[in-house]
């Protein structure tokens, strides 16, 4: 590009524009709105009815399908106040140096939460402070079609099943599908050499030619599992809860190698700008009548005890859901934090691809 | 982009200031979000990963992962056929559309041409979504196949296949190939139908000899405007293709997402760029060499 002319009323004109567009910068984050970025699913209003009644209209709501891509979002520049990952996500997104501690002393219902969930090592950060407050937790299995897929075997090898081959979709997240590759691979998810790496892949690459999809979709899978297109897939309870409701028979299944049991919560990001408005949140995210409504509407453990004390106790079987989440993890497989995360997940993308 | 002297009539002060401000709008998108952003890609694809923005380090290794790792030239040249077929299926198909625009549309033209831009109207997603209502299991196609007696039962040959991506993106490319078509014809004089028939050429001779030829340059640019953003489509594969067909775009994408490496990915971009690049120069050569432009 050439210039010949007009050099002085192109810097002008430059100035301006630039004067404009750093005026606009700067109101962009001055209206007293709390951002919270969150799983797609978890934004429902019911979730948090007195924060909206205390404060109407002040909440901005993000989601993402998966809690590695909501990091990489964080990581290049995108700053809410609140962000929503899962526990195996904690330590990496502290060593970034993303997220500011939280006062307990200022979460009024801190003592309700179990405290299986309150002693994580991961989310202490000492002097009453901890990095995230848990909310939710649930498990992940495989939900299968008791009408197409008779009395298999309660194992997670229904997903490596040849003659279910293209009928069977799983999760696309690095904590579900290679964690239960590494489980079935016979090695430790939470922490592998090289050798175990490629165990996990060979694994992997056993299973891709047998999918039909991987997804963090869940309406898609539902709808697909609902039609008879899949017959299997990988899933959280809360598919399972929805699929039961409108009357399709599903199973989710008890694999005897454990269904993976995850925790997920508040953090709180370094430059958030709305503290005070985060705590309010917070806050009424953890009373009882918004656990209620995670339990009862999507089949989660809330992580307070308060929420399952509001539970009919009916319910709450008929959801196969103990109302303390240490007899779950007797039977399950906590995620915790996976060492080889980037790797994995890397590995993960390779064999997708088809490599 | 050059600029060379003006025109008689406008004052020389005025009309330099009325150049500068033209040029302005140009010069900052150009600059600041086209050749910025390139050339940060290019920084960090020689960088190494160690978990920072930037990277650290100078290296050669991200190219060097690209070049001997066969994965990605099969995903790279499995995009390429990807798109080669998108190319293909829209610009004939897109063909005869421009030609009844051009020749036969009479008085409807502005309505047909208007009906050509419609689907323009709604989101990219909604038009990926809505071939997911036809293509899938219980979808429009298998219902239909399955209510006349065709299949015995749905079939799933249909969706998360590499034809379902094609037939997606050549349905949602289908104007960018009609319209430089259509316009390539619509600038043929009329004349040269009588000149060819004066000539002895027959309905087929003419076609081959004188229309087709003259549409050859909407032909290439429309395939161009095809092909070059569906190799790095990334969107309608994860959502149409299933497993099998995984493009070079999903990867990238990976790579700044969950896999969390973003001088790797920047470093697949920029190989991919390459490789575009080469291919449109290519295609330069050859439009040269068998002239289409005379």
């Amino acid at each position: 590009m050439r210039f010949t002319t007009g050099n002085k009323a192109n810097k002008a004109l430059g100035c301006a524009l630039i004067a404009a567009l750093s005026s606009t910068a700067g109101i962009a984050h001055a209206d007293g709105k709390l951002t919270y970025f969150t799983w797609s699913g978890y934004e429902l209003p019911e979730f948090s009815q007195s924060y909206l009644a205390a404060h109407p209209d002040s909440v901005d709501i993000s989601v993402f399908g998966d809690d590695d891509d909501a990091f990489t979002k964080v990581k290049a520049g995108f700053h809410p106040d609140l962000a929503h990952p899962c526990y195996d996500k904690i330590a990496r997104w502290n060593k970034e140096g993303l997220l500011q501690p939280i006062d307990t002393s200022r979460i009024k219902n801190w003592d309700k939460i179990f405290p299986t969930f309150r002693n994580l090592p991961d989310i202490k950060a000492g002097d009453g402070k901890v990095w995230m407050v848990p909310w939710d937790w649930g498990n992940t299995s495989v939900l299968y079609r008791t009408d197409l897929v008779k009395n298999p075997e309660q194992s997670w090898n229904l997903l490596w099943d040849q003659q279910y081959a293209g009928r069977m979709a799983t999760i696309d997240a690095v904590h579900d599908t290679p964690l239960v590759a590494a489980i079935m691979a016979g090695v430790n998810p939470f922490d592998m050499s090289d050798s175990d790496l490629e165990k996990v892949a060979a694994k992997l690459r056993e299973q891709r030619p047998l999918m039909s999809t991987y997804t963090t979709d869940m309406t898609s899978v539902e709808q697909s599992l609902a039609s008879g297109e899949l017959v299997a897939a990988m899933t959280w309870n809360a598919s399972a809860v929805a699929l039961k409701k409108q009357g399709v028979p599903v199973e989710f299944m008890k694999p005897k190698e454990g269904m993976l049991t995850w925790t997920c919560g508040y953090v709180m990001l370094k430059d958030a700008k709305n503290v005070d408005l985060a705590y309010d949140f917070i806050n009424s995210r953890l009373e009882a009548d918004s656990g209620k409504h995670l339990i009862e509407d999507y089949g989660y453990g809330s992580s307070t005890s308060t929420a399952f004390a509001a539970v009919p106790k009916e319910t709450l079987e008929s959801l196969e859901l103990p109302s303390n989440p240490d007899e779950m993890l007797k039977t399950t497989i906590f995620t915790g934090p996976m060492k080889q995360n980037d790797e994995l997940a890397k590995m993960f993308e390779k064999v997708k691809a088809g490599g | 982009m050059s600029f060379t002297g003006g025109h008689g009539g406008v004052s020389a002060s005025g009309g330099r200031f009325f150049r500068a401000a033209m040029l302005l709008p140009g010069t900052f998108a150009a600059f600041v979000l086209i050749l910025f952003s390139l050339a940060l890609v290019l920084f960090l694809a020689f960088r190494s990963n160690d978990g920072s923005l930037l990277g650290g380090g100078a290296t050669l290794a991200n190219f060097a992962a690209v070049a001997t790792d066969p994965l990605y030239v099969m995903v790279a040249l499995r995009s390429l056929a990807i798109a080669g077929l998108v190319t293909l299926a829209t610009v004939v198909s897109a063909w005869p559309v421009a030609y009844l625009l051009a020749f036969h549309a009479g008085r409807h033209r502005s309505l047909l041409l208007f009906l050509v831009t419609l689907p323009f109207w709604t989101s990219y997603l909604l038009r990926v979504f809505a071939w997911k209502i036809v293509l899938a299991y219980n979808g429009v196609l298998n219902s239909a196949l399955v209510g006349t007696g065709i299949l015995s039962e749905p079939s799933l040959a249909f969706l998360n296949t590499p034809a379902a991506v094609v037939l997606t993106l050549a349905h949602a490319y289908a104007p960018f190939a009609i319209l430089p078509i259509f316009v390539a014809l619509d600038s043929m004089p009329k004349s040269l139908f009588e000149a060819a028939s004066d000539l002895g050429a027959g309905a087929f001779a003419t076609f081959r000899r004188v229309v087709l030829p003259y549409s050859m340059p909407g032909v290439l640019s429309g395939a161009l405007v095809v092909f070059v953003p569906t190799v790095g489509d990334f969107v309608t594969p994860s959502l149409v293709g299933g497993p099998r067909s995984v493009m070079v775009g999903s990867l990238i994408q990976a790579q700044f997402g969950k896999a969390n490496d973003w001088p790797f990915g920047a470093a697949l971009a920029v190989s991919v760029m390459a490789l575009i690049i080469a291919l449109i120069l290519i295609v330069r050569r050859v439009d040269r060499r068998f002239g289409s432009r005379r």
